[in-house]
């Protein structure tokens, strides 16, 4: 899952970066209303996190005209404006979500998981579930019945995605561009060295290889 | 204070009547003096007349009867006269057994004197000698039919009079209330204002009230402005608090910190005060209260949103129905209210099992707002104390709800009440009473 966190306030952007990483979310910080118009509408994320006191432009602004191009990416606001007119507005805006600061980084976490299911149509649940697994995003760990499988950082991201999109073909560029941030060397080849651990770890009809096209998720179940 | 047009009708109804008084009265003296000079000088030449009609005969000085108007042969004719030569003495035979009192001076009385029956009589009196023998003639003439049809003429006149008085009255009142049109446009512009349908008046008057409505119309957005620029001030001392406050938040909870509990758990507790503080103040110090006219909440606008936002928030199966009247505004600030009724709501949503209900009614003297919920409600006993206490009762559930406390403020500040009761779904039922503004009624 990757991520765009448009934050200008550098300590408090560091905490969410590393948060947000150590959850498993590819995360790439910018801190400019202009340069997250950009970037926000030309690369393929999988939600914003938006502050809307920013440098440069507001973030209500830049959401606007994110909605009138037709981007559907979930936006996530954040920010110290508390009250309802504003709240209202943000929605109006096209925010799906509107956290409050302070928060507790756990709060942020959750909606975020939420959010990230409710784009998928899928309900929203403790854990994740698809195919016969269930995922429990806050201890990494997926389990099949009661049988419990610890997986490994890189593993559980590629698992995490594959079962919000299960069903659905997927190219290795199309899942480097999702699991990666923008500054990490994108390899093909890691793509499928994590493919191949998952199928060892949950057998090997989990993910169906179509040959030129990608990889698809969950449909032996 | 009476109205403008009033006075002015009072004024000049007023002016009118004494000057049409004076007007008859003085009328009335004038013509009065013209008439009794005009016959006084008639009544001159009658004597003159008399004297050449006494003639000198056989026996002494003789009355000429030939040569007498005939109007002093008729009895009671309203023409007299008395011809007093020492010895003999004539009178007219009109005066039959009248006796006609004799002016102690020479020439027209000042008085009228009575007559035969109710005759008023004008009566001059001329001294001649003739033939070396004084005559004092005395002629009268009855003044009364005269004064009758002056009298007649006098009361048309007044009628006349009275009738261009209304006349005058009802013209002024059109002109006037022509003239006044602007200043009544002005007055409804501004009650329009207060019931939040308008939000500047309209510069278009005339010059008169030129200065009065820029002046306004400068308060307004001066007073506008104040409150924007006070509200981005708090926005931007929220943020530059609230993110510092953030970071402080995650770093209390991370990993390192997890080996101290007695450290993260005092570092929490103060944080978590001092965001609840920081909060409240804020909010209250957003409030913007009475203090601007001309702003409203448009619930057609504003309410279906907040109860999509609030199902947003609250997920689960929550059904959030609203009523109110199509196009119905509520004529207090939209920050204001949207922040009491989502406070509100946001409080109904946490305690409801699966419905929550929002109506607003207009009612003669207020506007009501009623929120229901089906949850466990309150007891009767424990709502005084809920509401004295600014709520303390709502802030375990989240750890964040402010609840009640803000929302009384907001209703406070707009002169309204807040109250608790049953409600029909078996939960809570807050109701918010909000007067009407008195130009509204």
């Amino acid at each position: 899952m990757r991520l765009l966190l448009v934050e200008d306030s550098v300590p408090l952007a560091d905490e969410l970066m590393a948060s947000l990483t150590r959850q498993g979310y590819a995360v790439d910080w910018l801190a400019d209303g202009r340069d997250a118009a950009y970037q926000g509408a030309v690369e393929p994320y999988d939600l914003i996190v938006l502050d809307l006191g920013l440098p440069g432009r507001s973030g209500l602004d830049v959401l606007k005209e994110w909605r009138a191009q037709g981007l559907s990416t979930p936006v996530l606001i954040l920010t110290a404006r508390s009250g309802w007119a504003e709240r209202i507005d943000g929605l109006k805006a096209g925010a799906d979500d509107y956290l409050t600061k302070p928060f507790h980084p756990e709060e942020l976490s959750l909606r975020i998981q939420g959010l990230l299911r409710r784009a998928r149509g899928l309900v929203n649940q403790p854990t994740l579930q698809a195919a016969g697994l269930s995922l429990d995003e806050s201890r990494q760990c997926v389990s099949r019945g009661n049988e419990s499988i610890e997986l490994t950082s890189a593993e559980f991201r590629l698992l995490r995605y594959f079962m919000l999109h299960a069903g659905q073909i997927l190219s290795k560029g199309h899942l480097g561009e999702h699991l990666y941030d923008g500054e990490s060397e994108r390899d093909s080849n890691v793509i499928e060295v994590h493919v191949n651990h998952l199928r060892r770890k949950l057998g090997r009809d989990i993910i169906e290889t179509r040959r030129g096209q990608g990889y698809r998720f969950g449909t032996s179940a | 204070m009476r109205s403008i047009q009033q006075r002015l009708g009072i004024g000049l109804a007023a002016a009118l009547l004494v000057c049409g008084l004076l007007l008859i009265l003085g009328a009335r003296w004038l013509v009065d003096n013209a008439l009794r000079d005009y016959l006084g000088s008639g009544l001159q030449t009658e004597s003159e007349n008399l004297l050449v009609a006494v003639v000198r005969g056989a026996n002494g000085l003789q009355l000429d009867e030939q040569r007498l108007n005939p109007a002093y042969q008729r009895p009671f004719s309203g023409r007299y006269f008395e011809i007093d030569a020492g010895e003999p003495r004539w009178r007219s035979r009109s005066l039959w057994d009248h006796v006609l009192e004799r002016p102690t001076h020479v020439g027209l009385t000042r008085h009228l004197i009575n007559g035969p029956g109710d005759q008023q009589l004008l009566v001059y009196r001329a001294d001649y000698q003739r033939w070396g023998q004084k005559l004092s003639i005395v002629v009268a003439q009855d003044y009364n039919p005269l004064l009758t049809s002056f009298s007649r003429m006098l009361r048309l006149g007044a009628g006349i009079g009275l009738v261009a008085l209304m006349a005058i009255l009802f013209l002024q009142r059109i002109t006037v209330r022509r003239a006044l049109k602007p200043l009544e446009r002005v007055r409804h512009q501004i009650a329009q204002l207060q019931q939040g349908q308008r939000s500047q008046l309209d510069a278009h008057v005339p010059q008169e009230l030129e200065l009065l409505v820029e002046q306004i119309n400068h308060l307004l957005s001066h007073t506008e402005d104040n409150l924007k620029r006070a509200r981005h001030g708090i926005g931007n001392l929220g943020h530059a608090l609230k993110t510092p406050l953030a970071v402080l938040i995650s770093v209390a909870e991370r990993q390192e910190l997890k080996a101290h509990p007695e450290l993260q758990n005092t570092l929490r507790d103060q944080l978590e005060q001092i965001q609840q503080r920081l909060e409240r103040e804020l909010r209250r110090a957003r409030l913007a209260g009475d203090q601007l006219p001309g702003v409203y909440l448009d619930c057609e606008a504003e309410l279906p949103s907040l109860c999509t936002m609030l199902k947003q928030i609250h997920g689960r199966e929550l059904t959030i129905s609203y009523h109110f009247a199509p196009g119905l505004k509520l004529p207090w600030d939209r920050e204001d209210l949207l922040e009491l009724l989502g406070t509100l709501l946001d409080n109904a949503c946490k305690w409801a099992d699966n419905q929550v209900e929002l109506t607003v009614l207009k009612k003669k003297a207020c506007y009501e707002v009623s929120i229901d919920d089906d949850g466990p409600g309150i007891a009767p006993e424990l709502r005084r104390d809920i509401l004295e206490r600014g709520a303390r009762l709502d802030e375990g559930v989240t750890g964040h709800g402010l609840g009640l406390g803000i929302a009384r403020d907001i209703v406070d500040n707009c002169g309204g009440a807040l109250s608790l009761e049953n409600s029909p779904m078996g939960g809570l039922k807050v109701v918010i009473r909000l007067p009407l503004r008195a130009s509204s009624q």
